[in-house]
């Protein structure tokens, strides 16, 4: 499905005035939403393109987010070395344990992701003279560009939407490239990538580790935007979280982790208004998601997308 | 480190260890009869159990007929979900990755739903046998917990009896087996892989309920559950119900070991640590049979 | 063992628990020739296969590539220098395109590292317009074009057969393995995969292939027959013919 230039430049212009339109809240749900969207890019590459369940990623949530606010806090030092710190720990662990973990295939694979992700909640738990345990880190300064001090959601979602563009940019990259086509390979058929020399085990690695520096990024993203971070925010369940985006959105589909993120952001908040069966909905919702479109939202705006068209246009 | 410690913590290791096991036969099961990874079954574990505390606390059941009508509750609500979601998916299907995501979005479901009915406190059953404690070698071990060993292990044994000697244990065998050539023989191969359900409903909601006269029963308690069951069941090799026991065993075994020898509070670095190496060194778990990879 | 010989195997033999494969192999495969084996099922035909492209590892026996020995070399490994199989059952990569199938096989010949795909580099983009380009190029040679933007998974058998081979020639190898290349085919397929298999002999492929098909088998220069693990008869397809032991092994005369 091609986006034509008039609805890419419609949906740009939505886009940038939405902050200055909608309420204080919903610009904060927004934020989340481009946050969440970067998390998500990075399960939806595994799930997608290599049809790797990821349940690991609060793991790296956690540690960019606790970088960064780590380094803002207790060591005084500017944003940009807390999101370095937490991108370059993100990346070495998730080499340093994908190498041996990612040797697991399908269901072992994703339940020894998410051991790792319950071994992490664990550990910030317990070093709390990092984390601070569940009290946390509190007073992370917002952060400012150019003189511009991001202090409001509806200036701080600028900054997060632009990095986010910027993660899908390279996201998009990488699935149009060579790359992209072995990890497709890899996906269809192992054994006959392995036959044309596709490093199977080197690329898993290294597309986790990428995963985990989209993770890192939007943790130090939060950290930023919420000035309080503990570990609660980091937990199996958010791991869980992020693994549903690229399902629910479709996860081969860039538009489909905006869907996905829009979808775990704003549906609580909107349910919540119904008290404590607000979850049972959303557990519901999850659940049709799954049941009637098994490939995701854009999943199946795409079909009915070839339908039309095929139907509008010439046979054969 | 004293002996009495050492003895104790090795008690809890295989009573904690039971529970898991318990609802990693469940998960087992399931995924023998279906190839489906029931992420809800701690989910079971706690409707079962929360089942028992309401017909027991609200409209004052004799125990034992609410600790049944618990059970019962677990394997219909099994049976339920697999005719109402299961068949359908199947029907259409549904890869494997899809089957796991029903799963998740239904424990999110069940866990909020207990939350809506229960509200969020935690709910304690009386131990079996009474408050009574032995005492071994100063190590305090409580009646109720030799009462949940005796049960697990009975319901494991009879597991493997119904599996291998009745009738319709050897043909729920035979459709997961092969399910075109029990067709064949007249097995009605949907209706088997209802019953895995069933039986996995039943076997968490025992695991459930034997476990909360130790541990308070909360909404949140079904996750735990589930991670716990589903190492259990992978160590003991994912495909071979019984082998969740072995699993299950070394788990509590693992856990409560790094509690004395460690601290509590890496109790789950500890066992998810080992359950991780273990994965990794062996991959058709701790019985290894015929080499059974995960997808 | 003669110096042109591109693949040697020398008593390679191999176990799977107590029973007994392959015994002792040895034969070769000198370049530039079309070379076959035969046997019937059971005789260790795709286990040889296997051991031969590194699946698995011979419990003994020595292979050797080029005059150098394939120890411990992946798969991977085998690939770049040149050896590349086919699958009994073909294995396409079912949701990519046929074009991005074959695309698939042409990753070999460039070296873009991840980081560079994923700034999208000049490098990359270059590297990228090469490889479609071949690919194009390919389908064209293979009579593809017309499926080349249709999921591999829609293709028929023959067509899938095509396309593997054609995703395995693009890269160029210098050993060609094919094992039961004309299961599920239909006669007219069977007819067209020969062609190809003459046609890249000529222009220098060196084949290795396996085929439970005698008319299929005549292509090969040399056809050695495996029964039960051994080597029992070797020569061209007329003298196998006529050898006493193949005969009593496939008639029971």
């Amino acid at each position: 499905m091609r986006w034509s230039w008039p609805s890419l430049a419609v949906a740009l212009v939505v886009w940038a005035i939405l902050p200055l339109v909608v309420s204080r809240g919903t610009a904060d749900l927004l934020v989340f939403t481009g946050i969440y969207s970067i998390a998500g890019l990075g399960i939806g590459l595994l799930l997608g393109h290599c049809g790797i369940v990821n349940l690991a990623q609060a793991t790296f949530y956690g540690i960019g987010a606790y970088a960064s606010a780590y380094c803002a806090v207790n060591l005084g030092l500017p944003a940009p070395v807390g999101f370095s710190v937490g991108a370059l720990v993100s990346m070495a662990l998730a080499y340093v344990i994908g190498r041996p973990v990612l040797r697991l295939t399908g269901y072992f694979l994703a339940l020894g992701t998410l051991a790792l992700s319950a071994i992490a909640s664990a550990l910030f738990f317990e070093w709390d003279w990092l984390t601070g345990g569940t009290l946390g880190i509190g007073g992370i300064p917002k952060l400012g560009l150019l003189g511009f001090a991001l202090d409001r959601p509806s200036r701080y979602y600028y900054f997060v939407w632009i990095v986010a563009f910027g993660c899908m940019i390279v996201a998009r990259n990488l699935v149009d490239s060579r790359t992209g086509l072995m990890l497709r390979a890899m996906r269809d058929s192992s054994t006959a990538a392995a036959s044309l020399t596709v490093d199977i085990q080197g690329l898993r690695t290294r597309i986790f580790v990428v995963c985990a520096l989209f993770g890192s990024i939007a943790g130090s993203l939060f950290a930023h935007h919420a000035s309080f971070v503990s570990t609660q925010s980091f937990t199996v369940e958010r791991s869980i979280t992020f693994l549903l985006i690229p399902v629910i959105g479709g996860a081969t589909s860039i538009p489909g982790i905006v869907v996905g993120a829009l979808f775990v952001t704003f549906l609580p908040e909107l349910l919540s208004k119904l008290g404590d069966f607000h979850q049972i909905l959303f557990g519901l919702a999850l659940v049709a998601v799954v049941v009637a479109l098994p490939n995701g939202v854009m999943g199946a705006v795409e079909s009915l997308w070839i339908r039309a068209t095929r139907r509008s246009g010439h046979g054969g | 480190m004293t002996f009495s410690l050492v003895l104790q913590a090795i008690f809890a290791g295989v009573t904690n260890g039971l529970v898991y096991a318990l609802v990693g036969m469940g998960l087992s099961t399931i995924f023998k009869g279906s190839r489906v990874i029931n992420a809800m079954q701690g989910e079971f574990s706690v409707i079962g159990a929360m089942t028992t505390v309401l017909l027991l606390s609200q409209m004052h059941w004799p125990y034992p007929l609410a600790i049944a009508a618990g059970a019962l509750v677990g394997a219909m609500l099994g049976g339920a979900i697999e005719l109402a979601f299961v068949r359908y998916m199947t029907r259409k299907n549904a890869s494997e990755d899809s089957f796991l995501l029903l799963t998740i979005g239904l424990a999110l479901t069940l866990s909020a739903s207990v939350l809506f009915f229960v509200g969020r406190d935690g709910h304690l059953l009386p131990p079996l046998g009474g408050d009574g404690v032995f005492i071994l070698f100063d190590a305090v071990i409580q009646v109720h917990a030799l009462w949940l060993i005796a049960i697990a292990i009975a319901a494991t044994i009879g597991l493997r009896l119904f599996f291998h000697r009745t009738t319709l244990g050897l043909s729920m065998m035979a459709a997961s087996i092969d399910a075109d050539g029990a067709a064949t023989t007249g097995i009605n191969v949907a209706r088997m892989r209802t019953y895995t359900f069933v039986l996995g409903g039943l076997l968490g909601a025992l695991g459930g309920i034997l476990v909360t006269p130790l541990v308070a029963v909360d909404y949140q308690l079904g996750l735990s559950l589930t991670l716990k069951g589903f190492a259990a069941a992978v160590l003991g090799g994912l495909t071979n119900p019984l082998g969740a026991a072995v699993g299950g065993i070394t788990l509590g075994l693992v856990e409560s070991l790094a509690i004395v020898g460690i601290s509590s509070s890496y109790k789950d670095v500890v066992a998810f640590s080992v359950l991780i190496v273990i994965m990794i060194l062996m991959p058709q778990g701790i019985l290894g049979r015929a080499g059974r990879r995960g997808g | 063992m003669a110096a042109e010989s591109l693949l040697a195997l020398e008593g390679v033999g191999h176990r799977f628990g107590g029973l007994t494969v392959l015994r002792s192999v040895t034969f070769d495969v000198p370049e530039r020739r079309i070379v076959g084996l035969i046997g019937p099922n059971g005789s260790g035909k795709t286990t040889l296969f296997n051991i031969v492209s590194g699946y698995i590892r011979p419990i003994t026996g020595t292979i050797r590539f080029d005059g150098t020995p394939l120890v411990r070399d992946s798969i991977q490994r085998r690939g770049a220098a040149g050896l590349v199989r086919t699958f009994q059952t073909p294995q396409v990569f079912e949701k990519m395109t046929v074009l991005e199938n074959v695309m698939v096989g042409c990753c070999k010949l460039t070296r873009t590292s991840m980081v560079q795909d994923l700034l999208r580099t000049p490098a990359a983009r270059r590297q990228m317009k090469a490889i479609r380009e071949q690919a194009e190029v390919a389908c064209e040679r293979f009579q593809l074009t017309a499926l080349r933007h249709l999921p591999a998974a829609s293709l028929s058998a023959g067509q899938r057969r095509i396309l593997e081979i054609a995703r395995a020639v693009v890269g160029r190898p210098r050993l060609l393995l094919l094992d039961e290349p004309s299961s599920g085919l239909n006669q007219s397929e069977i007819e067209s995969l020969r062609e190809w298999i003459v046609r890249l002999n000529q222009e220098g492929m060196t084949v290795l292939l396996v085929s439970h098909d005698m008319a299929l088998m005549t292509v090969a220069d040399t056809v050695h027959t495996l029964y039960f693990g051994e080597i029992i008869a070797s020569g061209d397809m007329a003298a196998i013919q006529r050898d006493a032991r193949v005969r009593e092994v496939y008639l029971g005369v």
